[in-house]
Parts: C-alpha cells; structure tokens; sequence
C-alpha cells in the first residue's frame, strides 16, 4: 500500500515535471524561431527602404549630371558637330566647367570619339548602346587608357542621327569616385554598406573589404552555410532575381557574423545595389529580448515545478500520514485485541485456578477441625479452635462475595459498610488465620503494634480483613520457608481532624520480592508475575487489584510498596478512620509493679506504656539476663513484681530458661506469662514445666493486656453490661410483621426470633401485609420481614406498596427474607424499596443483627 | 428411631438444623408439621393443571421450608425444580427427571418423618 502510493506519486511527479520542461522548452524554442523571423522581417523593411534611398540618393546625383550633360547637349545646334571646330571647343569648356572629366561623342558602332580626355573604351556596350539608341539616358562604365575605371553618362543626340550614323550620343565621363564619394555606401555608425556591381557580378563600386574584382567569387569565397544555403543556391536565386528585376532580400553568415542582404537595381543602369547589414545592434536587442523570454520562461517553469513538488510533497506527507493512522490505527486495535485475549486469558486461568485466596481460609478451617476433633475431650482447645474457625469462616464468606461481585468491584460500584470495629478484633483474627500456613512454611512471624491510641474505630471490618489478609498471605506466598514476616500496626494524629485517626499497616517479608516490570502492573487484575520461582504459587491474581481498590478507592487511603527482586517486599498501607464514638470501658488495673521482657526495644516501650495507661507501674528489660537482675533486686527488697511478661524468644537465655531461673528466685507466687504471636500448643507443655503460668498473645494492645491480666486482680470475668454489649441492643417488645405464606416457615421464624424477645405477627401474603400495616396505628410495627414469593401479591411489590402508602411510618424497615441469594435477588430487592436481603435458612444472629441496624 | 436417625434417613443435616433452632423439641415439631405441609401437593396439583407460575412458587416454597429444615437433599433436588420452573419458562426435556427427583425426595423424606412420628406416638 505505502510503496504503491509512493511509486504512483513519484511516477507523476516526474511525468509532470518532465511536461513541464517539455511545455517551457517549446516555448522558449518557438519564441526564439519566432524572434528570429522577426528580425528577418524587421531587417527586410529596413533594408529596402534604405536600399530605396540609395537607390533614390543615385538617381538623384545621377541626374543632377544628366541634367549638365543635357544642357550641354542643348547646345549642339547641328548634327555635324563633329566636324565644327568652334561648337567642339564649345563644348569642350562647358563640359570642363561641369567638372566632366572626360568628354566625347559616342558611334553607332559602340566606339567613342574623344573631344578631349583620353580614350575611352565602354565596357558591355550592347546594353548601354540600345538605350541610348532607344533615345534613354543611361549611365555605364567603361575604362580610360590607363585601364581605369570611369563613370560614362550617355546622353542620346537631340537631332536625328546623321546618315553616317556615327553619331549616336554625347558622352561624359566621371572619375568612378564621384559616385562612392557622393552615395553613403558605407555607413560609418551603422556598419551598413553597400556594393554596386553589374549582372555578371563585377564590381562598379566596392567597399574596402571587397578587394575582388567579382562579387560573386567573393560570395562564393568567404559566405558561409545559413540555414542550408549553399553560396551557389543563394548566387542562382539573385541571378534569378535580377533577371526578373525583382529586389532581393536575405541574410547570411559571414565571418561568424549574421547579415542582412538587400539587392536592389538602379535606375538608368545595369546596376545593382547590395546592401549589407550586420545585425549587430538589433541582435543585441533581440537577443536580449530572448534571453529575457528565455529565463522568465525557465524561471516559470521553475516555479511551477517547485510548486508541483511543494504539493507533491505536502500531498505525500498527507499519504504518509494517514497511511501512519491506519497504521497506527491498526496497531491500536492489536493492542485491544491481544489486550482483550490477555484478559480473556487471565480470566479463563483464574476461573480454572482454585482461588489461593479462598483456600487460605478454608484450610483453617479443615485444620482447626482437625485439630479439634483430635481434642475433642479437651474443652479449651475446643473452644479455642471452634473461634478460629469462626473467624475463618466469616472471612471465607466475605471472599467468595468478592469473588461474585468481582464486577461490581470492576465498575467501581463497591461501597463500604461502615461499623465499629476493633483493631484487636481485626489483628487477632487475621493472626489466627494465617499461623496455621506460617507454620506449614516454617516461617518467623511477628506482630509489632505500638502507639495505638485508638483500638475502635469506624471502618467496614470485612474489607479491612480482607486487605491485611491478602497482603499477608502474599507475603507468606512469596516467602520461602523459614523466612521472616513482619507485620506492624501504629497510629498517629490524622491531618483530617481529631475525630480521624491515621493508622498505618505494614506487612515486611524477605521473600522473592518483585521485579520492577511486574510492580507497575501489580494493582491490575488477574495480575501475577509469570517466572518460574512463582509459577507453582497459586492465587487468583485478584488480590492487589482487590486490596487496592478498598484502600485507595473506597477507604481514601493510600498503599505504596517497596520491593526489589530477591530482596522482600513491603507493603505500606496508610488509613485515616474514623474514631468509633464508644463508651470505653474504664479498664483501670490494680497499681501494680510489672516487668515486659522482649527483644525489641519499641514493643518493651509500647506496651510499658499501655499498661501505665489502665494504671499498672511498667518496667521493661530486653533480655533476660537483665531482667533476672532486676527481678532478684526487688525480690531481696522485699517488692515483688505483680507480674511479669516474658517473650519467648530472647537473644542469649531464652524465654523458658529465663522463666525457670525466675522461679527459682521468686519461688511460685509471681505469675509469669509468656508473651507469644503463635498458637502456644507446642510450647505448653515446656513452659509450665518451666513455671510459666499462662500466655498471652501478640500483638499486645491495651485491651488485650486488660483482658489478659484482669484474671490476677480481683475483678469480675465480664461484667453483666458487657455481656448486654456483645449481643447488641435490646430489641425485646418490638413488634415485627413476618410476610410468608407457608405456615411452616412462619412457625419457624416466628419461634426462633419470639426467643429473642421480639413480637411477631404473620401475613400469609404480600396484600395482607399491606392491610394489616394500613389499618394498623402508625409506629405500630417497627419492621416488616418479607417473603419474596407469594401467592396474590408478591414481596417486592408488597414492598413498593407500603412505601407508597401515605403514612409517617410507610418508610419502616422491610428486610427480604427469601430462599434466593443471588445477587441480583439482593439487587432486585433493594431496588424494590426493601432496606436490606437475609438469605433462607433464618439465620437468627444474622435477621437480629439486621434488626438492630435499621429499627431505630 | 431417634430424630437424629430421622434426619439421617431423609438425607438431612441434624447438627446444622440443632445449630440453627438449639432445641431437639423445636426441631421435632416442625419435623412433624411437615407432614402436613400443602406445598408438595399444590405443586402436583398445579403442575397437572399446566399452571407454572404457581407450580414454581409451590417449589420455592418447598425450597424455603427443607432450608430452614436443613433438609438437604429435597432442597437439592427442589431448587433444581425451582429453576426449571421460574420466569415461566417452558418445559424442558429434563423437567421431568427433576420432578421424579423431587418426588422420590419427598417421599423418603415422608416416610421417614412417618417412622419418626409413630416412634413418638404422635
């Protein structure tokens, strides 16, 4: 396509080009021809009006001298003239007075008869006779003695001629330089001059540069070939031209130099005028003229080619370019299509993957189930593993909705369910979930929390979860075993006002790490990074664009990474939450002395410090030598610790060791508790034998200090409002309508939520429904549970005709209550006007939990 | 036969039904009440009158019902027919082996609950 185009502009550029050098040629050739013809004519007109006048110049002194002669032969009285002696010298002094050189009487016979001069001989007398006997002046040339040339001017007799016809005309004779030097036959200024020569071509009278006795051997000597004329032709077409006694005009080279010709004959003679004319002087002009014609010609041409090329090249330009858009156009739609076939691609391998993601949870919960079944006379451990497989599963949940409205999460529709939630709460579960894989990996996994001022904040708890564990699992995924995983957790002052408070999350392993190519695309969807040290890592490859959405997107946060192939990954994630509006309880502890023996300097300085906060006098130590030291001191002072937190790993004596040589000391009184991030199964059994008298679990935040310590002081487990708290406000008394048509159903929620205190009426379709809230007082029902399936009216329409009844309560809260949990059916019924969707089996925590949310 | 061995004879889930209602006696009398649920029969009824509409809440009823009975394996095969049935579809070439299903869920589920029944003397 390029190359055709190209080849076809090119092919016309030089088409058109080479037209136009024809086109200017031509002209410039054609206007030369023309001006040539022109100076041909021009020189003709000029050449024979001058010729004209020379010729009229001649007859004129020609016939000034036949006037003298004729009035001379006026003179002659009687033919016997010859024979009077007196009328002879008569004659003779008025032919000398005229200036006539030569004088005499002219026979029949051609022969002259001298009066005085010497003799004379008539050269080509046949002519000259026959005129003069025809009685016509006549002017001809003839020789003195001395073979010089001389002008005779015959001047027939007056008188009938004698019987001896010896007397045919008088005859005067003239020096032949009377004629040259009265005819301007050389033009000085003009460089014009002219010859006069006779039929046979000999010269009457010749310029100086003549020195031949015959023009026409001159013509035939020295005049060179113009425009085909041979000298011969050119001679034969004067010839030709005298006989006919026509002018004759044409030019000719001579010495390199252009001529004009012009043959004129004289009048009362057998003479002929040639006149010459260089062009000189009109030549310059002309062919300045044509010069001028010339390059404006070729400077049109010029400019006319340039600018067909200008167009040419701005017109190729213009090829060329769109012939980029297409292509560029082309390459665009390449990219969409291989873009489209990679996500195509990613998609297919991500529905064909078993989601990393949701397995990470899930294999909490086989574990734990294990692990429980395995203890199942052990109540505790029960317990314990019954919680982490509630934490588990709740999370597990809120995965597989992401994996289902992965296309509201594309479209940007997601929204944020905000709620109180406890940063302790949200650390401790998400360790729960990921010990069971750091330790399959063998993996050093640490919690650092330090100056967190604020525990509860507001924040939707299910996509905070999600974001730590997805960074945590990554981390955990990209670390080889045995490597190390940090997580840290601090607050400080948010520049949005004092009722935010900005927390940053950082999750620090010293995996793999990632290659920078990989780093710009890491917040993409189904992006993973394709070498062979990740290639058996499983995941969905959903996780960072999931992570990043909730933090940037829907939280108006920030994360930002820094990561270097080979050399670990960190992820720093930056929030500014709300702080949640709630009666912290007063968690004041007795005034204790207690001891933190830990490795890090910052947890030993944070935790003193939350346990000064609710009360208790905190001294630290970073290893347990020291902290042996300082345990024996008060101990001989007689001012125990209350108790003392000892991490478990130490650098030097160790955790146990430390425990043991404590115990020895203190004897048994003091409690020792045992500060660890993992799950203390395995370590229990060598740590009470070392005295340890409990456990604590990282990361230590206040609450969880108060709640592990109030054990030792002598306050009560819960408290009765706390109980109240943890099962939410008291709905009892409200009066709830249940819309449902099976009567079993209706049974079944009618019992269940009926224990929950709540009063329940029964609609067995959406139009009683209707009835019963229209004729009952307003504010008497606090909400509507709803059915979607019903004979006579259904619930969203149930729901779109409450909401349109006009009463002050026609706004109260409609919860649906279906067997469908797609979500469209959850679409659907918000769309419908409902507040909010609970999927069939009733799930009584679930119903009440909404409850609470919208009976206000 | 206890109610356990009930719920293990009409393919149900006894724990995730005692985790949901917490009391044997509750659970037993709506076991029993099934019996004298009309939704199977008015999804027979209106199956055979060629009305769908109704048929397909008949089964979404039956879905309902076996969820919060943790029925598992009529509501397996019920909400199959369920999804056969909605938005009016037409008959599918398959429809009939959901029903057969359907059917024979039920009616182990029927028998089952019946054993139960005199077992309690009720």
């Amino acid at each position: 396509m390029k190359i055709k185009t190209t080849r076809f502009l090119a092919t016309s550029l030089i088409g058109v080009a080479l037209l136009c050098v024809c086109v200017f040629s031509f002209l410039a050739l054609h206007m030369g021809a023309r001006s040539s013809r022109t100076i041909n004519e021009v020189g003709s007109l000029y050449m024979s009006s001058m010729s004209q006048q020379i010729s009229t110049h001649f007859e004129s002194i020609i016939d000034i001298q036949m006037n003298q002669l004729e009035a001379l032969a006026g003179t002659i009285t009687s033919d016997a003239v010859h024979r009077d002696e007196a009328l002879q010298q008569e004659l003779i002094d008025q032919a000398k007075a005229r200036d006539f050189t030569y004088l005499g009487f002219c026979g029949q016979d051609g022969s002259v008869e001298m009066l005085y001069g010497s003799q004379l001989t008539v050269i080509d007398v046949e002519p000259f006779l026959s005129s003069l006997t025809a009685g016509d002046k006549k002017v001809a040339i003839g020789t003195n003695e001395s073979g010089e040339k001389v002008v005779l001017l015959g001047m027939p007799s007056p008188h009938e001629p004698t019987t001896d016809h010896t007397c045919a005309a008088l005859v005067a004779g003239l020096p032949i330089t009377y004629i040259s030097d009265h005819l301007p036959l050389e033009e000085n200024n003009e460089r014009a001059y002219s010859f006069i020569i006779r039929r046979d071509g000999s010269f009457v009278i010749r310029s100086s540069t003549a020195y031949r006795n015959n023009y026409f051997e001159r013509v035939r000597a020295i005049y060179e070939d113009v425009n085909g004329m041979t000298p011969d032709r050119y001679l034969e077409e004067l010839g030709a031209a005298m006989e006919e006694g026509r002018d004759y005009s044409n030019e000719f080279t001579m010495k390199g130099e252009r001529f004009h010709l012009y043959c004129t004959r004289l009048p009362s003679s057998e003479w002929y005028l040639i006149t010459f004319m260089p062009y000189g002087a009109m030549d310059v002009i002309v062919i300045g003229f044509s010069r001028e014609w010339a390059s404006l010609t070729v400077f049109s041409g010029v400019l006319i080619l340039t600018a067909l090329l200008l167009v040419f090249y701005k017109y190729f330009g213009l090829t060329r370019q769109q012939l980029r858009d297409v292509e560029s156009a082309r390459a665009a739609a390449e990219e969409a299509r291989r873009d489209a076939e990679h996500a195509n691609q990613a998609k297919s391998e991500f529905l064909s993957n078993m989601s990393h993601d949701i397995r990470t949870p899930m294999n909490a919960i086989v574990g734990m189930t294990a692990i429980a079944t395995a203890n199942i006379d052990n109540q505790q451990q029960v317990k314990n593993c019954l919680k982490k497989i509630t934490l588990s599963s709740k999370h597990l949940l809120g995965l597989i909705n992401d994996v289902l409205d992965m296309s509201k999460i594309e479209s940007g529709k997601m929204t944020l369910n905000l709620d109180q939630v406890s940063l302790r709460e949200v650390v401790d579960g998400i360790v729960s979930i990921c010990q069971p894989q750091v330790k399959a990996k063998h993996q050093q996994f640490d919690v650092f929390i330090h100056d967190i001022s604020t525990e509860n904040v507001l924040c939707d708890s299910v996509r905070l979860n999600q974001v730590l564990l997805n960074l945590l699992s990554n981390a955990i995924k990209f670390t080889p075993e045995g490597g190390e995983i940090h997580m840290a957790l601090y607050e400080e002052d948010s520049p949005k006002g004092d009722e935010f408070v900005r927390t940053h999350i950082q999750v620090k392993d010293n995996g793999i790490g990632m290659s920078e190519e990989f780093q710009r695309h890491i917040f993409d969807s189904f992006a993973r990074e394709d070498s062979m040290r990740v290639h058996r890592t499983e995941g969905t490859g959903l996780g960072m664009a999931i992570t990043k959405y909730i933090v940037v997107d829907a939280m108006g946060g920030a994360i930002t990474m820094d990561s270097k192939q080979g050399g670990g990954t960190c992820f720093n994630v930056t929030l500014d939450m709300e702080k949640a509006l709630v009666m912290e309880e007063d968690m004041i502890l007795p005034n204790w002395n207690m001891l933190v023996v830990d490795d890090d300097q910052q947890l030993c300085e944070s935790t003193a410090a939350s346990l000064n906060s609710i009360g208790v006098n905190a001294e630290w130590s970073l290893d347990g030598e020291t902290a042996v030291d300082m345990v024996v001191k008060r101990h001989n002072r007689g001012d125990d610790y209350q108790i003392i937190l000892l991490d478990w790993k130490l650098p030097g004596m160790d955790g146990i060791a430390t425990a043991r040589r404590m115990r020895q000391e203190l004897g048994k009184n003091v409690p020792i508790l045992l500060i660890s991030a993992y799950d203390w199964g395995e370590i229990e059994h060598d740590a009470r034998e070392a005295g340890i008298t409990g456990f604590i679990a990282k990361p230590l935040f206040k609450s969880t200090l108060f709640n592990s310590l109030r054990h030792f002081a002598d306050l009560p487990e819960e408290t009765e409002q706390e109980k109240l708290r943890e099962r939410g406000r008291d709905l009892t008394g409200k009066r709830i309508l249940l819309a449902e048509d099976n009567e079993l159903n209706w049974e079944i929620a009618s019992e269940l939520l009926s224990e929950e205190g709540l009063v329940l009426d029964w609609a067995e379709n959406g139009q009683i429904c209707v009835n019963m809230i229209e004729d009952a007082p307003v504010g008497y029902y606090d909400a509507v549970l709803m059915d979607v399936r019903m004979p006579i009216m259904g619930g969203y329409e149930a729901t779109r005709a409450i909401r349109e009844l006009d009463r002050a309560d026609s706004g109260l809260p409609i919860i649906a209550m279906t067997a469908d949990a797609f979500a469209e059916d959850v679409k659907r019924a918000l769309d419908a006007g409902m507040n909010a969707h609970v999927a069939k089996p009733i799930d009584v925590g679930e119903v009440m939990r909404l409850l609470e949310k919208y009976i206000e | 036969m206890t109610l356990k061995e009930c719920y293990a004879a009409l393919g149900g889930d006894y724990d995730e039904v005692m985790g949901r209602l917490r009391s044997e006696r509750l659970v037993q009398k709506f076991v029993l009440k099934f019996l004298n649920d009309g939704s199977y029969q008015l999804l027979l009824d209106s199956l055979a009158a060629g009305d769908r509409e109704e048929a397909f809440r008949a089964a979404h009823t039956i879905k309902g019902v076996c969820a919060n009975l943790a029925f598992n394996d009529l509501l397996a095969s019920s909400e199959q027919l369920t999804e056969a049935l909605r938005d009016g579809k037409p008959a599918q070439p398959g429809e009939e082996a959901l029903l057969a299903r359907v059917k024979a869920d039920y009616d182990c589920a029927y028998q089952a609950i019946s054993a139960f029944q005199e077992g309690v003397g009720g």
